[in-house]
């Protein structure tokens, strides 16, 4: 696993490079914003961690650029600034989670981690079901052609419905997938969950089959 | 009305100002008119002298005689005010009215022409007098005619005429005074206007002085409004400076806890964990300065805007979504599409932000978020399927004033910044159980204080 460090305080790169490397990466660290978007740029990275406030080019600018260059490798932001204005900012411009400074190192890798997992693990780069598209790869989905932004959770909803081609699904079936069958949870989340994806989607996307569960519009067809 | 004030200076400089005025068309109208008496007096008594001087024959003995006298019944009346006299160097003819006094002996009067003067006359009366040489026979003697009238009748006619005047004049004055007294209100009127923004501005930074008024109030609002600017600008750096050094703490905190992880890898856990307990608190303190300083900036210059408020929501929970604790929840956002909020977007986004991530870390399954609008406010809610906090706890931290931060079960920062903000932007925080077992944090804003709000 390759990870690129991009924070230009050298006490905390040097830092954050031991935990990685401890914690089985192999580390590049760059410590300005043109350095990184460089290297982000040519090399293959499966995760970087971005500090916002570099020299010569802001860590906000380096993330636009990347993702406007289609460089899809996950990205955790690392900022002083941990307001809600620059945390809504960085990830709508493309950023996968938000840490704020100071941070306990083990959260850090923690949240690296399960940004590669979340990432890896798809044989399919992409499934279609009717209107909806999802790119396993990036835990994202566009609909009718056009992007959609989606939690873990929705995003396993909707990859497990898009696999039952034109089964309904119950909310205990749902409950049980997501939650595991040890905490199956109650089905009134489940029924908020679909609420909310049908505001994303669309409001016809995912059918309710009365006695039987919900299915994926036109998964069936 | 205040001594010394724009209003009375402007009233008594009209008052004055109109009064002398007016004191020296009464002084010049009445000379005026006692110059027109004059004359008018002049022409009457050459009138009478040239009727005389028709009449005037000179006897053998060089005595003036009359062949007919005036009409005017005056020159009958002893000491009537009236008179005349024909002289020559051997004797001389008088009206009845000089009874046994004479007019004086002139020097000046001419031959050609009539003269005219002022001189004492008989019953110790001044006179005007007109006098000139007639020679009624070629080759006789010359007369003197004078005709003379009691100075005394024209300065009752000025001074009945002055009076009258006066009387007249004090009446225009009074006129006068009160257009001066309606110009005057007239005028300050803008200046009242100006008051009452200079007093909006006081209690919002963020006002400004509207730009219609008079040319001539410009200047001195254009002056106010950059002065208003320019405090506004000051204020502004001086948060961002405030702020900007809280940020730049962050990053030496990051490497102190660097250095702490240093020292635990060399066996010094002691030192690593005291230096781990002092990160955290500096850390806090920064969040909680971070914080108090917005909801400062917030009370010094309450906003005047609206925000949507699903929009910042549906951010808040993607950025929520994307964490540890939230990635796992489902978000339940009831909030009416056209819901506006009383507060500036950042500053909403701030006080969500904060609430629903505190709901994140403690809820199981799910976090409800619920907006609406009545009448009388406009609310947001947030609650979680969580353990909730103790109630008795709840009211402990409301009876005793304490701030939320001391409740102690871990919700504590997040819902003392929310309940900051909540309070600088005029909204009331409440603290109750959920339906879904956890806690639920209701901020609602009454219309007063909303006036963007839409009701739903």
């Amino acid at each position: 696993m390759r990870a690129l460090i991009v924070e230009d305080e050298t006490d905390v790169a040097a830092d954050i490079a031991q935990a990685m490397q401890e914690a089985g990466f192999v580390v590049d660290v760059a410590s300005d914003g043109e350095d990184a978007w460089f290297r982000g740029n040519t090399e293959d990275y499966d995760v970087a961690i971005l500090d916002l406030g570099l020299p010569r080019i802001d860590g906000l600018t380096v993330l636009r650029r990347w993702r406007s260059e289609q460089r899809s490798f996950p990205i955790i932001i690392l900022s002083a600034r941990n307001d809600w204005t620059e945390r809504v900012a960085g990830i709508e411009a493309g950023a996968d989670d938000y840490l704020g400074k100071p941070f306990e190192i083990g959260e850090l890798i923690a949240r690296v981690r399960g940004l590669i997992r979340r990432a890896a693990g798809h044989t399919s780069a992409s499934i279609a079901a009717g209107k909806l598209l999802l790119d396993t790869n990036r835990m994202s989905a566009t609909y009718a052609g056009r992007p959609v932004r989606l939690s873990q959770l929705e995003f396993r909803l909707l990859h497990y419905l898009a696999h039952q081609t034109g089964r309904a699904v119950s909310a205990g079936e749902l409950a049980e997938h997501l939650y595991g069958a040890a905490d199956p949870g109650d089905a009134n989340a489940i029924e908020a969950l679909v609420m909310r994806l049908r505001r994303k989607l669309d409001a016809d996307a995912i059918e309710t089959r009365r006695g039987f569960g919900y299915l994926l519009a036109g998964s069936g067809e | 009305m205040k001594a010394g004030s724009l209003r009375v200076r402007l009233l008594l400089g009209a008052a004055v100002a109109v009064f002398l005025a007016l004191a020296a068309a009464w002084l010049a109208m009445t000379l005026l008119f006692e110059r027109h008496l004059e004359h008018r007096a002049e022409a009457d008594l050459i009138r009478d002298g040239t009727q005389l001087a028709a009449s005037i024959a000179v006897n053998k003995d060089g005595v003036p005689t009359l062949r007919r006298e005036p009409d005017d019944a005056r020159f009958a009346e002893p000491a009537s005010g009236l008179y005349w006299q024909v002289s020559t160097q051997r004797g001389s003819l008088q009206s009845r009215s000089l009874w046994d006094e004479s007019l004086p002996a002139s020097a000046v009067a001419k031959a050609g022409d009539w003269s005219t003067r002022f001189v004492p006359g008989p019953f110790e009366k001044e006179l005007l007098l007109v006098e000139r040489i007639v020679r009624p026979e070629r080759g006789g003697l010359d007369v003197l005619l004078q005709v003379g009238l009691e100075n005394a009748s024209l300065h009752r006619a000025r001074d009945e005429f002055g009076d009258e005047l006066a009387l007249f004049l004090a009446l225009l004055w009074l006129i006068l005074s009160a257009a001066a007294w309606a110009q005057v209100e007239l005028g300050l009127r803008p200046l009242s206007a100006v008051r009452n923004e200079v007093e909006a501005l006081k209690r919002n930074p963020r006002e400004r002085l509207s730009t219609t008024h008079a040319k001539e109030i410009e200047p001195l609002t254009r002056a106010i409004n950059e002065l208003a600017d320019a405090r506004e600008r000051d204020l502004a750096r001086a948060r961002r400076r405030a702020a900007d050094l809280a940020h730049a703490l962050k990053t030496p905190l990051a490497a102190l806890a660097a250095q702490s992880r240093r020292a635990r890898t060399t066996g010094a856990a002691e030192a690593a964990d005291g230096l781990d307990r002092a990160i955290a608190a500096a850390n806090a303190a920064v969040d909680g300065e971070l914080a108090r300083s917005r909801a400062a900036a917030i009370r010094a210059a309450p906003t005047v805007s609206t925000s949507v408020a699903l929009p910042l929501i549906d951010s808040i929970v993607g950025v929520v979504e994307r964490t540890e604790s939230g990635a796992l929840l489902v978000f339940d956002v009831n909030v009416p599409d056209a819901l506006t909020i009383p507060v500036a977007a950042e500053d909403l986004l701030e006080l969500m932000g904060a609430l629903i991530e505190n709901a994140a870390r403690y809820a199981r399954r799910r976090v409800q978020i619920n907006g609406s609008a009545s009448l009388q406010q406009s609310e947001l809610s947030v609650e979680d399927d969580g353990p909730g906090i103790d109630a008795e706890l709840i009211a402990q931290a409301i009876a005793r004033g304490g701030r939320l931060d001391e409740i102690g079960s871990g919700h504590g920062l997040g819902l003392a910044i929310a309940s900051d903000l909540a309070e600088a932007t005029r909204g009331r925080l409440a603290l109750t159980r959920s339906a879904l077992g956890g806690l639920k944090v209701s901020i609602a804003w009454p219309l007063a204080a909303a006036d963007g709000a839409t009701a739903i």
